[in-house]
């Protein structure tokens, strides 16, 4: 590699990196001075120590809001993992419609979160909404969905499930790229489709499900935040109270924004940590094998 | 005429196996967008049924002309549709530039910049709307669209310049050489020649791109302040605002704001459904 090709690669990545350097890292940078300061966003931020970390650790919402959003993350994320590999699966094999299928599959991924919000509503009203009727002409249970404090963040992990196309195609992706010998290999050998399953398939993806799962966990921090303003504020209860939720009602309608840019740094590190879970969940279940 | 049923028979069956399932599950799938389509068509104002109503009788579209009354959603239409195309292009021009120069760097830089996008792909946005809120009222373009343009600078998402990248490398680097060897600069290599070759790519991220700026409903809600800049999502809020319970007419604001999203997708959807096939 000569020093000028260098150079060009760099000129070419320049845009990228200043741009990450704007809107990432001194973002990044400017939360966390600010989470050790007093400030509203008029007059000059004043340093107070950890008064804000202190002041969130006895604030009761906001541990309902991180073990929401925590729960939330927790039940939706292997969810929609599952769902994204059960799609990849059942509509991997080259057939006549396979097209028709895959872009019905992806099709509520392409809707507006707004929008998406506000017909999962309609959806899940208690008494005039589609899912009521059919549950009750199969002689199911009718929740209350959005205003029963008991299923209300249940809803909210129920309506991302259908939000799983990006998902579903990087497996189908990640599936087209094992070898076909393999399972031709393993057939020889008299394994069955279960056993080929637990030991090509599984741990070949594994990559793919990991570098999934970190983005979904934090995509999921994150999607909490239109269904929780749209839907529900937050209730009832504070049922679907989220961090992002709070992290916008802190700074942007208290002015308070300090206490959010701590907020802030709590998320990060709760994210950070969650994330390193599932990267060691995963790596107990073979990914030195390939 | 028994055997020509025994394979009409066989035939079925195996219909039924390898395409049931599927059919199944593409109706599940589309079953919001169906009832989002179907309340939209109702007469606002009628009694809600007591039983599941497919299509609603009497059939209306005037809520899709209603709705232009209540709100200038043709103006917002406008400011989305300003603000997507704006955000696509310098997306498609910084994803590409970066993910082509990340394919012409040594491995040893290649790896480092490659952990930093993942890094990059971990970090909830939610992290840094407060800092990004402060530095672009200090740049002075919190109440401007270029607030919800500016993730274009960055490629938008680190995804994209993944996916630029990934199609650069598996074109020989050979191509580019011959080409800057007979004097073409980096620029000219980049625009006449790896651009051309990574078609799909340029579809993929497009339509991804669209998607999150046609669908931005944070960023508006957090920078503008002016009525005349809002863009559909925040048109939506509004709706609800001023009556949460007329659904007809959410419902054919949903539809309004939907289509476009539906009409990128259906023209380039090859790309993101087969897009490492190619």
């Amino acid at each position: 590699m000569t020093s000028s090709s260098r150079r060009q690669a760099l000129l070419l990545l320049s845009p990228y990196l200043l741009g990450t350097l704007l809107l990432v890292i001194l973002p990044a940078g400017i939360s966390f001075a600010l989470a050790f300061t007093r400030y509203n966003g008029v007059t000059p931020p004043v340093f107070n120590g950890a008064q804000n970390f202190q002041y969130m650790w006895r604030e009761p919402l906001f541990r309902v809001a991180l073990i929401n959003s925590v729960l939330f993350i927790t039940q939706a994320v292997p969810l929609r993992l599952l769902g994204a590999l059960g799609l990849a699966l059942l509509l991997n094999r080259a057939r006549r419609g396979i097209g028709v299928y895959r872009a019905a599959a992806y099709l509520p991924t392409v809707i507006p979160d707004v929008a998406y919000a506000l017909v999962w509503t309609w959806i899940l009203n208690p008494l005039y909404g589609p899912l009521n009727f059919i549950l009750a002409a199969l002689g199911l249970p009718t929740p209350a969905w959005l205003t029963d404090p008991a299923w209300a963040l249940r809803s909210i992990v129920f309506m991302s499930l259908f939000q799983i196309g990006e998902g579903f195609v990087i497996l189908l992706a990640g599936l087209r790229h094992i070898p076909r010998e393999l399972y031709e290999s393993a057939q020889i050998d008299g394994a069955g489709r279960l056993h080929q399953f637990f030991h090509i398939t599984l741990p070949l993806l594994s990559p793919w499900l990991i570098l999934l799962s970190i983005r979904d966990i934090a995509v999921s921090f994150q999607s909490t935040f239109t269904p929780a303003y749209i839907m529900t504020r937050g209730g009832p209860y504070y049922a679907t109270f989220f961090t992002p939720l709070m992290i916008y009602e802190e700074a942007f309608n208290n002015l308070r924004f300090g206490t959010g840019a701590a907020l802030t740094l709590i998320v990060f590190a709760v994210t950070l940590c969650l994330t390193l879970l599932a990267y060691f969940a995963f790596d107990d279940w073979g990914l030195d094998e390939n | 005429m028994k055997i020509k049923l025994l394979r009409w028979s066989s035939l079925t069956l195996r219909f039924l196996s390898g395409h049931l399932l599927p059919i199944l599950i593409s109706g599940l799938f589309l079953l919001p967008l169906f009832w989002m389509l179907s309340a939209s068509l109702r007469i606002p104002g009628t009694p809600p049924t007591r039983t599941l109503e497919w299509v609603p009788q009497p059939l209306t579209f005037g809520n899709y002309v209603s709705i232009f009354h209540i709100l200038p959603l043709g103006r917002y239409l406008l400011n989305s549709a300003f603000v997507t195309l704006t955000g696509v292009l310098l997306t498609l021009l910084t994803a590409s530039l970066a993910g082509f120069g990340m394919s012409r760097l040594g491995p040893r830089a290649r790896l480092r910049l490659l952990i930093l996008s993942i890094i990059l792909q971990m970090i909830p946005v939610s992290a840094l709307w407060l800092a990004r809120f402060v530095f672009f009222a200090r740049l002075g373009i919190s109440n401007s669209h270029w607030a919800l343009i500016a993730p274009a600078l960055m490629g938008t998402s680190p995804l994209f310049i993944l996916l630029f990248y990934w199609t650069f490398r598996r074109i020989d680097p050979a191509i580019f050489e011959t080409a800057q060897l007979d004097g073409a600069s980096v620029i000219k290599v980049w625009w006449h020649i790896a651009l051309p070759l990574a078609r799909p790519a340029l579809m993929a991220v497009g339509m991804l791109a669209f998607f999150f700026y046609w669908n931005d409903f944070i960023n508006p809600l957090l920078y503008l302040r002016s009525q005349n800049l809002y863009t559909l999502p925040v048109g939506l809020l509004q709706l609800q605002e001023m009556d949460k319970t007329n659904w007809p007419l959410l419902m054919a604001a949903s539809v309004l704001i939907t289509l476009p999203a539906l009409a990128v997708f259906a023209t380039l959807q090859r790309a993101v459904l087969w897009w490492d096939v190619e």
